[in-house]
Formats: C-alpha cells, sequence, structure tokens
C-alpha cells in the first residue's frame, strides 16, 4: 500500500511537471498580454512604454528562463506577483481556495445525500411509476445547466421576496446562518446537476449487481430486502459511483466559475477566469495548478477508496 | 360673521392652498451618518491609479479617496467653467491673458497618512503627467498626457501658490484640471503605490480593498471641507454578472448602480419592479462611432468613406440597438445632454443625417459607384470591433446598412487584450468603436481623437486646415465665439467623414430614494467624489 502511494505520488509529480508546461505554453500562446491590457484601460499604445513594463514585470526575459523562475518560484513556496494587482500573488489566491472547497465540497454533499438514494430506489422499483418519476428527475437535474438554475433561484428570491444572498464573502465565525444560506443555494444549484449523474450511475450500477448470482442466493436465504440491497448489493455497486464522485468533485474545483460569478462567491474559478481575460500569467498558472493539485489527490483517494470497498482490490507493492 | 368675511376668509384659505402648492418642497437637511452600498461591475483596473488608466471602473471608486485642485460642483448637473469649484485650491486666477493660471491653495490639509499638502504635491503631479524633462517621477501609463501639451512650466513659489505657465493661452485647460480623470498625488509617495493603496487628500479613506470582491472607504475625519463628508463610507462591491447585479439593486442589497450602466430597458424593467428607484437619464460622453483607416485602400478614398457615413441611418441604428436610449450628434454631446454639440436640427445636411434614409442610401450608392462599386459588384471589406455584446450589436447594424450600398462587409471581432494596439497601429480598414470623453469639452476631445499623430486618433485622419481651427477655438476666450468656432469643426469633421458619429448614449442612473445629492454631470467619469452625498434612511 506505502509503495503503492509513493509510486503514485512520484507520477503526480510528473503528471504536474508536464502539466506546468502545458499551462505555461499555452497561456503565452494566446493572443494579448498583460501589458495589452493595461493599455487597453488606458485606450492608446506607446511601444516604448509597452517595452518598459515588459521589462519591469521580466516578460522580457526567454520564455524558458521565465519557466524556470516560475518553477523555482513554486518549489520555493513563492507564487510570484500578481500582474494586474501589482502585489504578491498569494495573498490574493489564499482566501478564494477555502470557498471553492467548500462549495465544491457541499455540492458534492448535496448530489450524494440526494442521488445514491434516488438511485437505489429507482433500481428496486425498476419500470415503476416512482421510477420513470425519479428518472425525469435526473434527467432534468442534467439537461439544466446550473448557472441557469441559479439565476433562477436568484430571480425567484428577489421577486418574490425582495432578497438574493449576501454580495460578498461572509465566513462562518462571523456569522454562520448568513454563511449557511450563502453556500446552500450555490451548493444546491450545482448538487442538483451532479446528483443526476450519480443517481443514474447508481440506478444502472445497482441493477447489474441485482443480477448477479450471489444477490440471488442472498434472496433465496431468505434475507430482507434492506439487507441484501444495503448490504450485498449497493456496497458492490458502489465502485463506478465513488468514481463519478471523484471526478465531479474535481471538475466542481474548476467547474464552479459561472455558479460564483451568478452568486458573486470569491472563489478561485470565478477568479480564474478574471486572470485568463487579464493574461495575469503568475495568478492563472498558479491557480490551473491548484485545480490540478486537486484533481490528482481527489484521484488518488478515490482510488484508495476502491480497497476500502472491495477488498478483492489489492495494491501491488 | 358677514358675507364679505366669509368671502375674505375663504379666498384667504384659497390663496394660502395655492401658495402651498405651487411653492416647491424646502429641501431636506442632509443627515450625516450611513454607509451607501455601491455597484462595481469589475474589479479595479489599475487600483486606484486614475492617471494610469482612463476606466470608469478605477475612477469611480477611487474619487472618493483623492481631490483636484478644482472640480465640477458635485450638486450642478451642468459641467462648464461657470459650475467650477475649488477643492485643494481654493482661488485661481487668470493672469497674463491666460497663460499663467494661478493657484491659492487651502492652508492645514493634510494627506490621509498625516503629511501636510503642499504646492509640491501639484508641482510633482503635474511635472509628472506632462513628462517634463526634470519630472521625480514617472508614471508607467499615461494616457492623458496630451491634455498638458501646451504646458510650459509649474511653478511653487511658496507652499501655498502653485502657477501653471502655458505656452499659449488655453482657457479650457482649468475644465480638464477640473475632470475625475485629474487627482492630486502625494509627492512623498511613489506614482505605483496608488495601484494598491490610495493615499489621498479626499473626503474618503481606503479601509480595505479585497480583491475581486468589494473597495471599503471610510469617512475621513480630517477633510478639509468642514462637516463633510456625511456618509460614514461606502462600500463598492464587485459583481460580474449583469443578472446578479441587477437583482442586488432590486432587492436593495446597492443603493447606487453603476455609471454607464443601466440602460433604457433595464431602467424600465427595475421601475416596473421597484416603482420607488430613482432613475436619472444623462449623457454617458461615450459615442458609437465609425472609424476608417484613411492610410489604407479602400477608405484613403475620401468618396467611400463619405458614402459609409451616408449609408448609415443614425436613428434607426438608437432604435434597434439602444431602444431608444441614445440621442444622434456630431463630434460633441449635443444639447440638452452637452453644452458644445451641435442640435439635431442643425445636423441636418450633414452625411447620415438626412430626414429620409432613402435619398441618404441613394446617395451613398452614387458616391460608391463613382468610387467603381455597385451592389451587383460589391467592395469586400472587414469590420473589426471588440468581442463585446454592445460593440457586436452595433457593428452587426452597420454591416447590413453597408450592405445596401454595396459594400460587403465581414465581421471580425477582437479581444480586449488586442484591440487598442491593433487600432493605433492602424492595423485595420473598418470599426466599430466607442469613444469616451472625460470632461465635456472640446480640446479634451479634439486633441485625443482628432489631432494630427494622436495615439487615439485611430482613422488616422490628419487634417491641418481643422487642426487650425481646434487650435484658434482652445484659445479663444469670447466663450459665443469659441461655440461657433466649434459648430464650425463639427461639421467639417462630419462631412470630412473623419470618425461618423452614430449616437451618444444615455445612461439611466438608477439610485434607491434614500440617497441624496448624488447628481450625475455630463459625463461619467466627473461625479463620483461622493462629499455631498447623504443618505436618509
Amino acid at each position: 500500500m506505502k509503495t503503492y502511494v509513493v509510486q503514485r505520488l512520484a507520477i503526480a509529480l510528473l503528471t504536474l511537471l508536464g502539466m506546468s508546461v502545458v499551462i505555461f505554453t499555452l497561456l503565452r500562446l494566446a493572443p494579448g498580454d498583460i501589458v495589452d491590457i493595461l493599455f487597453s484601460t488606458a485606450g492608446y499604445v506607446s511601444p516604448s512604454e509597452k517595452q518598459a513594463i515588459m521589462r519591469e514585470l521580466g516578460m522580457d526575459r526567454p520564455y524558458w528562463v521565465q519557466y524556470l523562475d516560475w518553477l523555482r518560484q513554486i518549489v520555493t513556496g513563492d507564487l510570484g506577483k500578481s500582474y494586474r494587482y501589482d502585489q504578491a500573488a498569494w495573498p490574493i489566491i489564499r482566501p478564494l481556495v477555502p470557498v471553492t472547497l467548500e462549495l465544491a465540497a457541499l455540492s458534492i454533499l448535496f448530489a450524494v445525500l440526494i442521488g445514491v438514494p434516488t438511485g437505489v430506489v429507482s433500481a428496486v422499483r425498476q419500470d415503476t411509476t416512482l421510477d420513470y418519476l425519479l428518472r425525469v428527475f435526473s434527467l432534468a437535474g442534467l439537461s439544466m445547466p446550473a448557472f441557469w438554475l441559479g439565476m433562477v433561484i436568484i430571480l425567484a428570491l428577489v421577486t418574490w421576496f425582495a432578497w438574493i444572498p449576501p454580495l460578498t464573502y461572509v465566513g462562518p465565525t462571523e456569522n454562520f446562518k448568513l454563511h449557511a444560506v450563502q453556500f446552500l443555494l450555490p451548493a444546491l444549484a450545482v448538487g442538483y446537476r451532479s446528483s443526476a449523474l450519480i443517481m443514474r450511475i447508481t440506478r444502472s450500477s445497482l441493477l447489474e449487481v441485482m443480477r448477479e448470482d450471489y444477490i440471488r442466493t442472498a434472496w433465496a436465504k431468505g434475507q430482507t430486502g434492506r439487507v441484501v440491497i444495503w448490504r450485498h448489493a449497493l456496497k458492490n455497486a458502489l465502485l463506478p459511483v465513488v468514481t463519478v464522485i471523484g471526478i465531479e468533485f474535481a471538475f466542481l474545483i474548476g467547474g464552479l466559475v459561472v455558479t460564483e460569478t451568478v452568486f458573486n462567491l470569491p472563489g478561485v474559478a470565478r477568479f480564474l477566469v478574471q486572470a485568463i481575460l487579464w493574461r495575469d500569467y503568475p495568478v492563472v498558472q498558479n491557480l490551473v495548478m491548484f485545480i490540478a493539485v486537486v484533481v490528482i489527490l481527489s484521484n488518488l483517494l478515490v482510488d484508495m477508496l476502491y480497497g476500502v470497498l472491495d477488498p478483492r482490490v489489492r495494491y501491488g507493492g | 360673521m358677514s358675507r364679505v368675511r366669509i368671502v375674505l376668509f375663504a379666498t384667504l384659505v384659497l390663496v394660502l392652498v395655492a401658495i402651498a402648492l405651487i411653492t416647491p418642497a424646502t429641501s431636506q437637511t442632509p443627515k450625516s451618518g450611513g454607509v451607501l452600498n455601491v455597484m462595481l461591475r469589475e474589479d479595479l483596473s489599475q487600483g486606484f491609479s486614475i492617471h494610469e488608466t482612463s476606466t470608469i471602473s478605477t475612477v469611480w471608486p477611487a474619487m472618493p479617496c483623492l481631490s483636484n485642485l478644482v472640480l465640477f460642483d458635485p450638486l450642478k448637473k451642468t459641467e462648464s467653467v461657470d459650475t467650477i469649484i475649488g477643492e485643494l485650491a481654493e482661488k485661481w486666477s487668470w493672469q497674463d491673458n491666460y497663460r499663467n493660471l494661478v493657484f491659492f491653495l487651502r492652508k492645514g490639509v493634510k494627506w490621509h497618512d498625516g503629511q501636510p499638502f503642499t504646492s509640491k504635491d501639484v508641482k510633482f503631479t503635474f511635472d509628472m503627467l506632462r513628462e517634463a524633462a526634470d519630472a521625480p517621477a514617472k508614471l508607467r501609463i499615461n494616457p492623458r498626457k496630451d491634455w498638458y501639451a501646451n504646458v510650459e512650466a509649474i511653478e511653487a513659489p511658496d507652499p501655498y501658490t502653485a502657477v501653471f505657465r502655458l505656452k499659449k493661452p488655453q482657457p479650457s485647460l482649468l475644465l480638464m484640471l477640473a475632470s475625475g480623470y485629474t487627482p492630486i498625488y502625494a509627492a512623498h509617495v511613489s506614482p505605483a503605490n496608488y495601484r494598491t493603496a490610495c493615499v489621498g487628500t479626499g473626503p474618503f479613506k481606503v479601509k480595505e480593498w479585497r480583491k475581486g470582491e468589494f473597495v471599503e472607504l471610510v469617512k475621513n475625519p480630517d477633510y478639509f471641507v468642514k462637516g463633510r463628508p456625511y456618509l460614514d463610507g461606502l462600500k463598492y462591491f464587485v459583481i460580474v454578472e449583469r443578472g446578479t447585479r441587477q437583482a442586488a439593486m432590486q432587492a436593495g442589497k446597492l443603493d447606487v448602480s453603476f455609471p454607464g450602466e443601466t440602460t433604457k430597458t433595464a431602467a424600465e424593467q427595475l421601475k416596473k419592479a421597484v416603482p420607488q428607484l430613482v432613475v436619472t437619464p444623462y449623457s454617458q460622453n461615450v459615442t458609437d462611432n465609425i472609424i476608417m483607416n484613411v492610410k489604407k485602400p479602400p477608405f484613403d478614398n475620401p468618396k467611400i468613406r463619405l458614402a459609409v457615413s451616408h449609408a448609415i441611418d443614425r436613428r434607426a441604428l438608437i432604435q434597434a440597438v439602444h431602444q431608444s436610449g441614445a440621442v444622434v450628434g456630431a463630434s460633441l454631446a449635443p444639447k440638452p445632454w452637452g453644452l458644445w454639440g451641435l442640435a439635431e436640427k442643425d445636423l441636418v445636411g450633414l452625411p447620415g443625417y438626412g430626414a429620409k434614409p432613402a435619398d441618404e442610401k441613394a446617395l451613398a450608392r452614387k458616391l460608391m459607384a463613382e468610387a467603381g462599386s455597385s451592389p451587383e459588384k460589391p467592395l469586400k471589406v472587414e469590420i473589426v470591433t471588440r468581442a463585446i455584446a454592445i460593440y457586436v450589436d452595433m457593428a452587426s447594424f452597420v454591416i447590413n446598412e453597408l450592405k445596401q450600398i454595396g459594400i460587403d462587409a465581414s465581421l471580425k471581432q477582437i479581444e480586449t487584450a488586442q484591440w487598442h494596439a491593433m487600432a493605433t497601429r492602424g492595423d485595420y480598414q473598418l470599426g466599430a468603436n466607442l469613444t469616451g470623453i472625460g470632461p465635456d469639452d472640446p480640446d479634451a476631445n479634439y486633441y485625443e481623437n482628432y489631432a494630427c499623430g494622436s495615439p487615439r486618433n485611430y482613422s488616422q485622419y490628419c487634417n491641418e486646415e481643422v487642426m487650425k481651427m481646434i487650435d484658434a477655438q482652445s484659445q479663444e476666450l469670447d466663450p459665443k465665439k469659441r461655440l461657433a468656432l466649434n459648430y464650425a469643426i463639427q461639421k467639417k469633421l462630419e462631412a470630412d467623414a473623419a470618425r461618423p458619429i452614430l449616437d451618444w448614449k444615455i445612461d439611466y442612473f438608477t439610485v434607491w430614494p434614500h440617497v441624496k445629492n448624488l447628481i450625475p454631470h455630463q459625463s461619467i467619469y466627473n461625479f463620483g467624489r461622493m462629499q455631498e452625498v447623504w443618505s436618509d434612511k
């Protein structure tokens, strides 16, 4: 197990190194740079002034020097300076991280709480009215973009109650009730969509398991439905579900951009889009690397969970 | 009681009622206290460094922290030389036939860090802006250097006197100094520092700027105007999503909208949802216009440029693209939205403003035929515009109009990051553009957008005769003569299709009724100081 984790972490490091090359290259391939944007806000361009700013920001150096400098910064824990805000990148990025992690975790929690039970019920009551209703419910969730649902929630709140959630981040110690409201609504909007996917995977996986011989044996032994479904069937049907949950969580870290924008939550994804628009290389590079780390770690965690859920899975070493 | 007495009494009552009805309500006494929540549609682009940017997203939240020498009176909606009040300057005086402008500065003013304000700060700021050879500091981006091209020297003979020595008379310099674009920076602070913090002398101090989230300002207890500001603070919320901004306004989470944000349709929707909201239409001092590269074929041909201008039906564009939330006008804002622009009746006879659009199109087709093109043998061109909805909508309308006169224009959307570089380089044929102007004054507009060699003269139009007229109006001391000269310049620019103006955009500035004394001016850049604003909550 230990060797497996070390191997995986080594592969993760290589993956991150590859990612860093891709991020760095793609950013430089995008048309325009921060200096163009700065001049754009001023409404003119001066080639000599542009050169001076490029020099000031270190953007006139060869690309490989800039790349190695960035790697050195990562290794030493220095995330560089935001071009846009003219100050260290880390103090800007740090408060964004917990917002996105909390929103993603809450969304996944909702998704699991809704998706798994409805998936089980739908499978157990296959081809009944309840099954059809639950499938329509899940299909609606898949078809409805989270940002659209978010906007509908906002509009409904403002129209019926003349109220919307707070416009800035409210910390849990500052006002827990407001904090909860601020996160519950977007988490519901996002979680509903994810729950639809989890529900469908749970349903199909469970249906498959329910047709296995050992389930038939369990029924034949006269075990109760609850024991057969929850103890024997569901545990074995959960592997693909856990995989989907892991993928969804990883996707949400970077994919919450529109939800964060609609609910005005200061998270990583919303900030990342602004940073891309501003070609704020240090911020973009470090935020994308952060997302990559979360994706890799959540995949690793899912793989670890396989061993817990299925004793047949053994990690070589 | 006798009948006469009854009649007299009744008459007296009636007179009193009538007086009560016709007398305007006494203006309310301002109250101190309260915090206003103000809308921001994007984060500050250069922090509080107004001198390094042109965007309202910086000017609007940074203005309350800073002060000018002079400012357009926040309580008057008209911006003119008559509505300028002193800020850091107590008094000022033109001398030597408008060649010297002398400012007598307030004493006892302190910067937010406690340092005293003196004439040294004035000299520092304007030497930096005009890039004097001996300037002690340099801005990394200096978009309004041209405003000070006529300043020969800035002198500070004593700590409370500053003298602007001009190369030639320029009465309008005072209007540029009164713009929100012209705050005084502290000489003891690096200009780069304003990108992250704000050391000003303004009515509010910056308490916190949480990037991408909000900017919070609190009352400056040492503000040099006694009893001001009324408010305890201001909080500017960054809300990127338009629908959320509107919902926040509707829900009362925001008290004040963002200048230039509210279209006519949006204002109507808000009023329908919350009838008590106060909506004030005013000119944004922003135009939709067409830029044609006069240095490149086919628009080096004046006939084709003129044909383009004739072809575009301005009134139809205003209806279709702005749902009537804009007005026609030439290169300066038209009355009553501005002071200098040609009125609609004066536009008749200029390209594109004929009474019958069909006649204008026929004239355009004739010009195109003379240039060798026709609807059967269309001229193929590329029209560039920024990849932003308001630009693309306008460009799409223009493409349809041009198609009717034999110009087959294909749309190319340019990202913001590349737009100004491309336009300044002249790397385009035809463009659909927006231009924002600081103060409503001809100098601020003409030298920037029409002067030979100006980097913002995207069309690269250069006409010596027009330049002489622009210089003449700038030096003209008689307001009536200056106005007449400006009418002539505007007609000439439109007749030359230098940068055909399509419309002047109107903003429907929206506030909640408890917000008092926040009066929009003729330009979005000049009314953000907030020192007179109070809350009747």
